[in-house]
């Protein structure tokens, strides 16, 4: 339906109850898609803003976190109009058995994040021949 | 029967586009338009969301889209109205892959926002860098503020 037209969402911010962060500045959760195929999960990240260079992927028990840093604006000039703020992104996801830890790869360009989660080899469905006696 | 007709109703789309052309249209009659404001009535949020900053010899505007090729964004300045308009499209999966979770927008998009004072289209530059598209607007001398001296008699 790409004649769709696309519908603006505010940019999720975390909440600083959740106490985790004793990093200055904010955080926003990034918008993300999770594609299911039979060999791999694909997960994508909308982080403008965050050069590749400035991502951050962490993974440990089983939980892969997923921090983008904005690089400082600082230029010069008031605001006349302002409908988005910028700030850091930070989103975590469980990893369940399936997805082969070792071989997970990223790549990051024009602000969206990919990550490529391949499934385990046994995970993968594979038909079994059936021989005939 | 009555229906209530959401922000997702195509024919939404439709009204939306043909209120912008009236809204041009009589912009352009009466001259008198305040500057970055949409129709009051509009209640959905329009993409991309735009911050729009001043100095002294420019205006500034950025909007974040991720994942955009330059080929399918094109920026437009008219007088005093700049247009962004673009499609973002999904992502090529191929067939057999499914989604747990789907919360990146996708779809056409087009914006227009009117400048205070008009803008040589000459003198307007656009990046795109790290899903974030920056176009940098020169003010027309004229517009630019020149301190005047003053001189005690």
């Amino acid at each position: 339906m790409t004649d769709q037209e696309i519908q603006a969402a505010p940019k999720q911010e975390l909440s600083t109850e959740a106490g985790e962060f004793t990093h200055e500045g904010t955080y926003f959760s990034p918008a993300v898609d999770i594609f299911d195929t039979e060999r791999e999960l694909v997960l994508l990240a909308d982080m403008p803003g965050v050069s590749a260079g400035h991502v951050e992927i962490d993974l440990r028990d089983n939980v892969l976190s997923i921090i983008g840093k904005m690089a400082h604006e600082g230029e010069k000039g008031d605001f006349l109009l302002r409908e988005y703020r910028t700030g850091n992104y930070f989103r975590t996801f469980r990893i369940t058995e399936v997805v082969d830890q070792s071989k997970i790869t990223a790549a990051m360009s024009d602000g969206v994040l990919k990550l490529i989660l391949p499934k385990v080899e046994k995970a993968v469905p594979r038909k079994i021949p059936i021989a005939t006696e | 029967m009555f229906r209530l007709r959401t922000g997702r109703d195509p024919l939404w789309g439709e009204l939306d586009r043909l209120q912008r052309g009236m809204d041009q249209l009589f912009g352009a009659l009466s001259g008198s338009r305040r500057p970055f404001q949409e129709p009051f009535w509009r209640e959905a949020q329009l993409f991309p969301l735009i911050n729009v900053k001043e100095s002294d010899a420019s205006y500034t505007v950025t909007a974040e889209i991720p994942g955009m090729k330059t080929d399918d964004l094109e920026i437009k300045v008219e007088g005093d109205l700049l247009t962004l308009k673009g499609e973002r499209k999904p992502h090529e999966m191929g067939a057999g892959a499914s989604h747990h979770r789907r919360e990146r927008a996708t779809g056409t998009f087009q914006r227009s926002l009117t400048l205070p004072t008009r803008v040589n289209p000459e003198n307007v530059t656009a990046t795109y860098k790290d899903g974030v598209l920056t176009v940098t607007l020169k003010k027309e001398p004229a517009a630019v503020p020149k301190p005047i001296k003053i001189v005690s008699e």
